[in-house]
């Protein structure tokens, strides 16, 4: 099978100042279809700079990223739009929820095409159906994580990356939404993969990538 | 459609945002509304007051003025002059004259024809004594001269009326008329005219054979060349002083027969040649008397054009147009105050008892006068029968005034043409210079007004999209492509864009409600047209003919003006959501990532 992901000797530096920060060096990386995985690391790891690389934010300095055999190395970003859309799902650390739209347009809105029905069969998926017409801000924090992990779900992607999704939980909240990453992965073979530095959202994952100075220190599977 | 109630909720949830954009563009708005208002409201009373063509229905003012001419003199019998008094401007105007019979030299700027006509047309400024009466009585006597407007046959009116683009035009004449009163003097100056030997060459047309055919059965009739002699060539009768010009009998030979038999044309020609007026010049230097001179000025105009002329029936203050009776007239408001007369008095000229039928507030124009006869009247009085100094033509569409006022001159060669914009131009005053400054200040003024109100709004804006940089992130990591970006900022800030015309044309209709409550007075003078700064005018004390309107300024709020003012109103929030969106646009999805805190 085609890899998913395939990183190859992946630079990216960023000027700051008078010198340059190199954040990842020369990564090379694998992911498969239906990978449960998690990269850590403490920060300034460049964690996050890989997590824009596969989420088709932005393209790395030197070395070769392709998804799904597609090089998106030199891609430009009317095409990595395109694929963040079709394929790709984000699960952000603070939600990141339109504050004045509601949780079942919340889903909509990142819809190819906008379709009521499918949004809330989504927020039914995450347990939220009786909260469908509710603001953000009327909903709790594990409660607006899993509308953000509904409205990754929109487009019925390849792949979901969650950053730090657990970041503004309580203990018993991330649990529940670690068990909604899983059962994903699980139950609808989405590839899922989530930055963290949580030890027990990691020691849950199948697959664990360690990194450390921008390289890959360990990448173990349990 | 979330993105539709996005972009509300956006609005509703940033209202002070949304407010400010929109009060700054509406302030904009309604400033420059206002600013146009003001010079729609400098130009609508320019338009009235100011062009006074216009303001009488009118487009084209036609006039013959001295210098204008470019015939040389080229004087033919003229059957339908009146003896001693010859208006007939050669080669201008004048009817029958074809018009390559006109030589050209319009280097002189007073030829030969035009000095003639000048005279001619000034020569009842002759004030006989000898007819006033018996010496050491008063006498009062009106004449009336047209000064450097000089006149021409009214046929020249039909003529205008056949050129095309024109859709009505009206005669009037405007007379500067001198009041003498005085007492008859003991010596009255005799001045004897006449005498002179004429030298006038002139070739009447071959008689046909016909005339020929009679001419010669006449003679064989009349007994042959050597018939009797029938008239002796006596003397010529003496010449009746004063009367400015004398006939002559010119004898072409001394058989009574040939002039018994010769064609009537050829003996009409022979009774009417005229002298050259050459006693004008001892005319214009009456005998000093006690004679007191005031000048007055006098207009005919058509009594059934109430519409346009001169003056029109708009123009009447008080009273009434002319009812039809020839004996009519309608005063100035001014002259009326200054000769206190009133509608149902009484003016006379030359003994003769007038009647006032109205008041006239003439527009603004060097061709008011005080007096307005009825066209037929004034041409009696003056004894200009058949001839005008000013055809009034209304064109069918104004945007050809141009090429109609072109036809004309074309038409009638030397024709002084003056369209409404020229006259225009030579109004000053206060309500000018309002206008001037508008026309400068106003154009640089709106342009500050909508650059500094488009600057706020464009802060606004980039303020607002910088604030949800977070959210904007999201929006591009979830696939929005970045014209979905700008389309969504662009959206919204239309829509605050609309809000902003609406307030702003309440604001620019509060802004033209103070301009009418205030309604500053501006004046305006014109110094007029042709009647102005007429030589012959000054020589008999006419000074320059000018008037002076106050007008109050208002700033009236057009629909164009309303859709300019939309129209800002949404350019500036469109650029505003443009720059904003451009901003939006290049925030890269990963600030969605970013731990803002």
């Amino acid at each position: 099978m085609n890899p998913l992901y395939l990183l190859e000797s992946v630079e990216r530096a960023y000027p700051r100042g008078g010198s340059t920060v190199h954040a990842l060096r020369g990564v090379c990386l694998e992911i498969h279809p239906g990978e449960l995985l998690a990269v850590e690391g403490p920060s300034g790891s460049g964690k996050s700079t890989l997590l824009q690389l596969l989420g088709a934010m932005d393209v790395p300095t030197a070395g070769r990223v392709d998804f799904d055999g597609r090089a998106l190395a030199n891609a430009k970003d009317k095409e990595l739009t395109r694929l963040r859309r079709d394929a790709i799902g984000f699960v952000f650390q603070q939600f990141n929820l339109i504050p004045t739209l509601t949780a079942v347009e919340n889903v909509e809105i990142a819809m190819v095409r906008p379709a009521r029905e499918r949004a809330l069969e989504l927020l039914a998926t995450v347990g939220l159906a009786d909260r469908a017409e509710h603001l953000p801000s009327r909903l709790s924090g594990g409660e607006q994580q899993r509308v953000a992990i509904a409205r990754a779900l929109a487009n019925d992607p390849r792949v979901v990356l969650a950053d730090e999704p657990t970041g503004n939980l309580d203990a018993t909240t991330a649990q529940e939404v670690v068990d909604l990453l899983i059962g994903l992965n699980t139950d609808q073979a989405v590839t899922v993969i989530v930055v963290t530095h949580d030890e027990d959202v990691a020691v849950r994952m199948r697959r664990r990538v360690k990194l450390r100075s921008g390289e890959v220190v360990s990448d173990s599977v349990a | 459609m979330p993105s539709i109630r996005y972009v509300g909720n956006e609005l509703r949830r940033r209202r002070t945002r949304t407010v400010l954009t929109a009060f700054g563009l509406a302030s904009g708005v309604g400033l420059v509304m206002g600013i146009v208002g003001v010079s729609d409201g400098l130009d609508e009373a320019q338009a009235k007051v100011l062009s006074p063509l216009s303001s009488v229905g009118t487009d084209i003012l036609v006039t013959r003025t001295v210098g204008a001419t470019t015939s040389t003199a080229s004087a033919s019998p003229s059957p339908s002059a009146t003896p001693g008094v010859t208006r007939e401007g050669p080669g201008f105007f004048a009817a029958g004259g074809p018009p390559g019979a006109r030589g050209g030299n319009a280097l002189e700027s007073l030829n030969d024809s035009d000095a003639t006509a000048l005279l001619n047309d000034n020569s009842s400024v002759i004030t006989d004594l000898s007819k006033l009466g018996k010496a050491g009585t008063r006498f009062t006597h009106d004449f009336f001269l047209s000064g450097t407007m000089l006149t021409f046959p009214s046929a020249a009116l039909d003529t205008i009326k056949a050129i095309d683009g024109v859709a009505s035009a009206t005669s009037a004449l405007t007379l500067q008329a001198q009041h003498q009163t005085g007492t008859v003097p003991e010596i009255v100056a005799e001045v004897k005219t006449g005498g002179e030997t004429l030298t006038t060459t002139a070739r009447p047309a071959e008689m046909t054979s016909a005339e020929q055919t009679a001419f010669r059965s006449c003679i064989q009739r009349n007994g042959g060349f050597g018939g009797p002699v029938n008239q002796s060539s006596g003397p010529a009768p003496a010449p009746s002083p004063g009367s400015g010009g004398e006939v002559r009998r010119v004898e072409i030979g001394g058989f009574g027969a040939v002039n018994k038999c010769l064609p009537k044309r050829f003996q009409e020609y022979e009774a009417k040649v005229v002298t050259p007026l050459r006693t004008i010049q001892q005319l214009v230097n009456p005998p000093q008397t006690d004679t007191a001179t005031t000048s007055w000025t006098a207009a005919g105009v058509d009594p059934k054009s109430p519409g346009s002329g001169l003056i029109t029936k708009q123009n009447i203050s008080s009273g009434t147009w002319f009812t039809g009776a020839a004996n009519e007239v309608v005063l100035s408001t001014t002259y009326a105050g200054k000769q206190k007369l009133a509608v149902g008095g009484t003016l006379t000229v030359n003994g003769k008892a007038y009647k006032v039928v109205g008041l006239a507030d003439p527009t603004l124009t060097g061709n008011t006068a005080d007096v307005y006869f009825p066209l037929s009247t004034l041409q009696d009085v003056a004894t200009r029968t058949g001839r005008v100094n000013e055809v009034l033509v209304k064109v069918a569409d104004s945007s050809q005034t141009d090429e109609v006022a072109a036809a004309i001159k074309k038409a009638l060669p030397g024709a002084q043409v003056v369209t409404s914009k020229d006259i225009a131009d030579t109004v000053t005053g206060s309500l000018h210079d309002a206008q001037q400054l508008a026309n400068r200040l106003g154009g640089a003024l709106t342009v500050i007004v909508l650059i500094s109100t488009f600057a706020v709004a464009v802060l606004l804006t980039l303020s607002s999209v910088q604030k949800r940089v977070r959210e904007i992130g999201t929006l591009r990591a979830l696939g929005w492509t970045k014209r979905r970006v700008v389309g969504q900022v662009l959206t919204e800030t239309a829509l605050i864009g609309v809000l902003a015309g609406v307030v702003g044309i309440a604001a620019g209709y509060a802004v033209s409600v103070a301009v009418g409550l205030l309604s500053p007075d501006l004046s305006a003078t014109s110094s007029g047209v042709a009647a102005g700064a007429s030589q012959v005018g000054e020589l008999f004390g006419q000074t320059t003919t000018s008037l002076t309107r106050s007008v109050s300024l208002s700033a009236p709020i057009h629909l164009s003006t309303i859709a300019l003012g939309m129209a800002c109103a949404l350019l500036g929030a469109l650029l505003a959501g443009a720059v904003g969106g451009w901003r939006a646009a290049r925030l890269s999805p990963a600030v969605a990532l970013r731990d803002l805190g």
